[in-house]
C-alpha cells in the first residue's frame, strides 16, 4: 500500500481518492443518463397494435444488472482469494476473501431489493416463491451472509480463515446456478432469459447499461480497496494489541514474583546472592 | 538479583494466544449463524413445496386436465385480445382466452388483473380447473369453450428479454397451429 497516508484512521491515498471521486461523478452520470435521457421501454405489439413493454420500470435495468454482475465478479473473487488462503496461508488472501465477500454480499442484497422493486410493477409481484432465479439469488446471499456471520464468531480472523475459505469455495458453488437458472429452466421460470447474450438491446439503451457496467465497477473497486485496507488494519491492531499486552504482562511482573510463581523462598533467594 | 543468584526461573509462556471474543458476542454471532442456516433451509424447502406448482403452458394443462383435478397449478399462456370485466362470486373477475401455440383455454381471474395485463403479453396464472361455463364467454370473440375453465387468483407477467423499440419477437395464438 505504498503512497498511503501514514495518518491514523486513514484509508484513503491519493490514488483512492481519485478512483472515489471518479465513481462518484460516473454515479451522477449513470443516474442522468438513466433517469433523464434514456426512454421508457414502449415497444407496438405486432399483433395487438398496442403499446407494450416495462416502461418506466426499465430504467431499474441500469442499476440491477450491472449489480448483479459485479456481485458475481466479487464472489468470484472471493473464491480465489479463499484458494490463496488454503495453499498460501498468507493474510493477504484472507483479507482479500473477506474484503470481496462483504462488498459481494452488499451487491447480492442490493440485487435482490431492486429487482424487487422492478418486479412489483411489471411482474405484479414483489417476490416469486418457486422463480429459479430468485430463489437461487436469496440462497447465495444467505450463504455468504453466514459466511460473514462465521468471521464474527471471533475476534482474531487467523482462527476462522480456513474454514471461512471453505464456506466460501462452497457458496460460489451457486453462481452458476443463478446464472444459467434463466437458460435451464426457460419455460418454467419467470424470470426472463439473459438479453446481453442474445443482444436484444441497442443504441442508447445499450450504452448506459455498459456504463453502468464501468460505473459500478469503479464503485466496487474502491469499495474492496478501502475495505481490503480496514481489514489490513484491523489485523495490526489485533498484533499490536497482542504485543502490547505481552509489554505490559512483562512490566507487571516482578522478580519477587516469579520466585515466588516458581516455589523459591526469601531465604533461598538471598543464599544464592553473594 | 545478579547473574550468579541461583538456576534462571523457568520463563513464562508468553506465546500470544488468540483472543476470545465474549461470550455475548460469540453466542450473538453463532445465533445469527444458526439463523442464517434456517433460513436457506426454510428457502429450499419453500422451493421444493413449491415444484408442485411449476407452470404448464395451456397445452399441458389442457392435456393433463383430468390428472390435475382440484389440485391448484401454474399456467402459462398469451391472453387473446378481448377481455370481459364482470362480476363473480361477488367480487370482479376478467374473463379472458389464454393461449399456447393453437390450443386454448378460458379463464376467468377473480380480483384486479396486473397493471401491464393486456392481450399478447404472456401471464402466469395460478388456479384450478373448474368444469362448467365460465361467466360473460359470450363476449369473447374467441372462447375455447370445451365445458372448462380455468379459475385462478394469481397473475404475473411474464416479461420478455427484448429492449430495441422494434423488438418484440412475441409468438402469436395459432403460430403453431
Amino acid at each position: 500500500m505504498a503512497g498511503r497516508d501514514e495518518r491514523p484512521g486513514n484509508t484513503g491515498s491519493r490514488g483512492s481518492r481519485l478512483l472515489g471521486c471518479v465513481a462518484l461523478a460516473s454515479l451522477v452520470v449513470l443516474g442522468v443518463l438513466a433517469f433523464f435521457l434514456t426512454g421508457p421501454d414502449v415497444r407496438l405489439h405486432p399483433t395487438t397494435g398496442e403499446e407494450f413493454g416495462q416502461f418506466d420500470a426499465v430504467r431499474m435495468l441500469y442499476l440491477h444488472v450491472p449489480m448483479a454482475v459485479l456481485m458475481y465478479a466479487s464472489f468470484m473473487l472471493c473464491a480465489a482469494a479463499s484458494v490463496g488462503v488454503l495453499v498460501k496461508r498468507t493474510p493477504w488472501w484472507d483479507v482479500m476473501a473477506h474484503s470481496t465477500a462483504e462488498v459481494g454480499t452488499v451487491l447480492c442484497g442490493l440485487v435482490l431489493v431492486t429487482g424487487s422493486i422492478w418486479g412489483r410493477p411489471v411482474w405484479n409481484t414483489w417476490w416469486e416463491w418457486g422463480d429459479v432465479r430468485l430463489m437461487t439469488t436469496l440462497v447465495l446471499f444467505l450463504l455468504f451472509a453466514g459466511y460473514l456471520a462465521l468471521r464474527r464468531t471471533t475476534t482474531d480472523p487467523r482462527r476462522q480463515e480456513r474454514k471461512a475459505a471453505v464456506v466460501a469455495l462452497v457458496a460460489v458453488l451457486d453462481i452458476p446456478l443463478v446464472n444459467r437458472s434463466v437458460a435451464w429452466w426457460e419455460n418454467r421460470t419467470l424470470h426472463q432469459r439473459s438479453t446481453l447474450e442474445e443482444l436484444k438491446i441497442q443504441d442508447l439503451t445499450l450504452f448506459t447499461l455498459m456504463f453502468g457496467f464501468l460505473t459500478f465497477g469503479l464503485v466496487v473497486w474502491w469499495l474492496t480497496l478501502q475495505r481490503f485496507r480496514v481489514g489490513w488494519l484491523e489485523r495490526a491492531a489485533i498484533d499490536h494489541a497482542v504485543g502490547s499486552a505481552i509489554a505490559e504482562r512483562r512490566s507487571e511482573t516482578s522478580a519477587d514474583e516469579l520466585d515466588a510463581a516458581i516455589g523459591v523462598t526469601d531465604e533461598q533467594a538471598g543464599e544464592a546472592s553473594p | 538479583m545478579t547473574d550468579d543468584a541461583g538456576p534462571e526461573p523457568p520463563s513464562l509462556d508468553l506465546t500470544p494466544r488468540p483472543a476470545r471474543p465474549a461470550a455475548g458476542q460469540r453466542r450473538g454471532a453463532l445465533a445469527l449463524l444458526l439463523l442464517l442456516v434456517g433460513g436457506v433451509a426454510f428457502v429450499l424447502l419453500r422451493t421444493l413445496g413449491d415444484a408442485s406448482l411449476f407452470f404448464y403452458d395451456v397445452a399441458e394443462a389442457v392435456e393433463l386436465r383430468s390428472d390435475l383435478g382440484d389440485s391448484r397449478f401454474r399456467v402459462v399462456g398469451t391472453p387473446q385480445p378481448g377481455l370481459v370485466v364482470t362480476e363473480s362470486d361477488g367480487g370482479s373477475a376478467v374473463v379472458f382466452t389464454l393461449c399456447a401455440g393453437d390450443v386454448l383455454a378460458d379463464v376467468v381471474h377473480q380480483g384486479d388483473p396486473a397493471e401491464l395485463f393486456q392481450p399478447g403479453v404472456p401471464v402466469v396464472l395460478q388456479g384450478v380447473w373448474t368444469a362448467g361455463r365460465p361467466p360473460a364467454l359470450d363476449g369473447l370473440s374467441n372462447a375455447a369453450e370445451d365445458g372448462w375453465y380455468l379459475r385462478t387468483d394469481h397473475m404475473v407477467v411474464k416479461h420478455d428479454n427484448d429492449y430495441r423499440s422494434d423488438g418484440a419477437e412475441l409468438e402469436p395464438c395459432g403460430a403453431a397451429g
